[in-house]
């Protein structure tokens, strides 16, 4: 028996608080303008594989991605979002699998929630261009719980102005069955810069799992977007492996 | 059309030293039959950090005993990493050329940049750099195989004037080439004068404008080394058996296991965005729609899995598109026994290699 090496964490410590799908939405919504602030660490693997359900493997070296958008207007009006993931793979297609959300407007939220099963705490969140770093921070109850900054931010040009923002998967609940659901997400970019990113306030605990932190510096981006957010097209079984077909379409 | 091996030395887990040792041996037991039957080179990656993907840190090792085992294959760097953090171009004008002699004149030198975050971000190289370190070091190499002293000063390396040795058995010096997986990477060889290492497993047809390009734009180019190769080498999978479509299910398998483990590495354009890495790399052919679920792609049509008559017929289609060499992955993670990896490579020396003239392309030295 060959050993692969996939997630080991057990599905029933998913689906049990996961949020209900509304499957019945599938506008398509565009937010102009968007900053996003994505920052990458790298971590122990033996941190992330608990961490993973057995429906996914691990990227090597294990990831962890922290994403925060503003936006100042728009369909769902203004609002600012976080979230943070690990890196991992479906058969072969990189996606981060996310543990901890927070958004600061409820409203948002509960949408992002039905739509995409992301479930985000409501939370201040913080999203700062300056001329030499970008800044973020979540402020939960009075508390701050994330201090991210990208160091000087390099402007990237031509062909390179992009970001590969790995889609994001959530654990949702549809009807009776839970699954993971992705984030369907498409960018059009007008600038990217790119830097070096710390954190130097993060609180595991209060940022969705007290197991894992970031350890080794990746790259940290800011990138000035449209974003279209598209139906949710697919779930993912907990416990099956994608390429032994866990991946199936909504 | 001539045909080569390509080696990632895939290894299953548990990273046994029994284990790790069978992967090296099987390969090396595969290449000495490989040369019985006809085949002309054998190539091996150079990779760190892929877990189960590719245990070949040191190829000019594995080439090494290949040669020592061996007495007409060619050997070749498939690729050597050209990133100061890596390797320093002098180091690598020294390996080379020690390979060189000790087998007698077959080494091939590809050349690279990596492609991976496991990689770079490993050695803690400069990424945006890369392909301009790659640019210094072919054209200092073949300085330091042609010239008794040798200085110079790049902008990633310099050098007083030394005596880089010892020089290489082949005169004035091995073949240079450049793995080729993004798109355009194809012209960057054509420009410097270099063979096509073409790493991208894809389509005949979806090659087909690639080579065209490549063999225009070589007419005009500016060799780095002391003439042109302008060859074409072109990865591929093998697993011939008599029985079609056990042939074409162990290579779909295949296939899905290096899918996994390729899978499972970070690509530079995933983790550390840069404007000299806006291709996907190797896994951008095996990915058909990054946004897709998870559908299974259905394999390339050009893969030589099959009976001898469908391999035969797959490799025609390679030669008539304009390749010079086909160079086969035959074996990923030990997912095949041994056995039936050389009963393949018995069964498609025997009845289809005999249907290629098998002689490389004519080289024109100083040109």
């Amino acid at each position: 028996m060959v050993e692969l090496l996939y997630g080991n964490r057990a599905a029933n410590t998913l689906g049990a608080a996961a949020p209900a799908l509304d499957l019945a939405a599938r506008d398509e919504v565009v937010l102009k303008q968007v900053e996003i602030h994505y920052c990458l660490f790298e971590l122990p693997m033996a941190s992330a594989l608990p961490r993973l359900p057995t429906s996914l493997h691990p990227s090597i070296p294990a990831i962890l991605g922290i994403t925060v958008w503003r936006c100042v207007d728009g369909p769902l009006g203004a609002f600012s979002l976080a979230y943070l993931g690990l890196a991992c793979r479906t058969g072969i297609k990189p996606r981060h699998f996310i543990h901890g959300a927070f958004c600061d407007s409820p409203q948002v939220g509960t949408w992002l929630s039905a739509r995409y099963g992301l479930h985000c705490q409501t939370a201040r969140i913080h999203n700062l261009e300056t001329y030499d770093r970008i800044h973020s921070r979540v402020d939960l109850n009075g508390r701050t719980i994330l201090d991210l900054v990208t160091h000087g931010p390099q402007q990237l040009v031509g062909r390179g102005a992009t970001v590969k923002y790995s889609p994001i998967l959530n654990a949702a609940t549809l009807g009776t069955d839970s699954a993971l659901v992705q984030m369907e997400t498409s960018f059009e970019f007008h600038r990217v810069s790119r830097g070096q990113p710390m954190a130097s306030v993060y609180n595991g605990a209060a940022l969705g799992d007290a197991t894992l932190a970031p350890h080794y510096p990746v790259s940290g981006t800011f990138s000035l977007a449209d974003v279209s957010l598209h139906p949710a097209r697919f779930k993912l079984d907990l416990a099956v492996p994608a390429e032994q077909g866990g991946a199936r379409k909504i | 059309m001539q045909f080569g091996l390509i080696y990632e030395l895939s290894t299953p887990r548990p990273f046994t030293r029994e284990t790790q040792k069978a992967v090296y041996d099987n390969a090396i037991e595969q290449v000495v039959l490989a040369e019985q039957l006809g085949f002309s080179s054998v190539w091996c990656v150079e990779h760190h950090f892929l877990e189960e993907y590719s245990h070949s840190s040191c190829p000019e090792m594995f080439l090494t005993a290949v040669a020592r085992a061996t007495s007409k294959i060619r050997v070749g760097f498939g690729i050597a990493t050209c990133v100061p953090t890596f390797h320093h171009p002098i180091r690598w004008a020294e390996k080379a050329a020690f390979l060189d002699i000790l087998s007698g004149g077959r080494v091939e030198f590809g050349t690279g940049r990596s492609s991976t975050w496991n990689e770079l971000g490993g050695f803690d190289a400069i990424v945006d750099d890369t392909k301009k370190t790659w640019d210094e070091y072919i054209r200092v190499i073949p300085q330091m195989w042609m010239n008794e002293r040798f200085g110079y000063h790049g902008q990633y390396h310099k050098m007083p004037e030394r005596n880089v040795l010892p020089k290489p058995w082949q005169e004035p010096h091995p073949p240079m080439w450049v793995a080729v997986t993004a798109t355009g990477t194809e012209l960057d060889a054509a420009d410097r004068g270099m063979g096509a290492l073409i790493l991208s497993i894809s389509d005949v047809e979806r090659n087909v404008p690639r080579i065209a390009a490549y063999r225009e734009r070589i007419k005009h180019c500016n060799p780095v080394g002391a003439f042109v190769n302008d060859q074409i080498a072109i990865a591929n999978w093998l697993y011939c058996h008599p029985d079609n479509t056990l042939a074409k299910q162990r290579g779909e398998e295949m296939v899905g296991t290096f899918g996994y483990m390729a899978g499972q590495t970070v690509e530079v354009s995933e983790a550390y965005p840069a404007s000299n890495y806006t291709a996907l790399g190797l896994l951008g052919s095996l990915r058909a729609d990054p946004n897709a679920p998870g559908d299974q792609k259905p394999l390339s049509s050009g893969l030589c899995f099959g009976d001898p008559s469908t391999v035969h017929d797959t490799c025609k289609r390679w030669e008539a598109a304009g390749a010079d060499q086909l160079v086969f992955m035959i074996q990923a993670r030990e997912h095949l026994a041994q056995a039936d990896v050389l009963d393949s490579l018995r069964l498609f020396g025997r009845e289809v290699l005999p249907h290629f003239n098998n002689v490389p392309r004519a080289r024109a030295v100083g040109e």
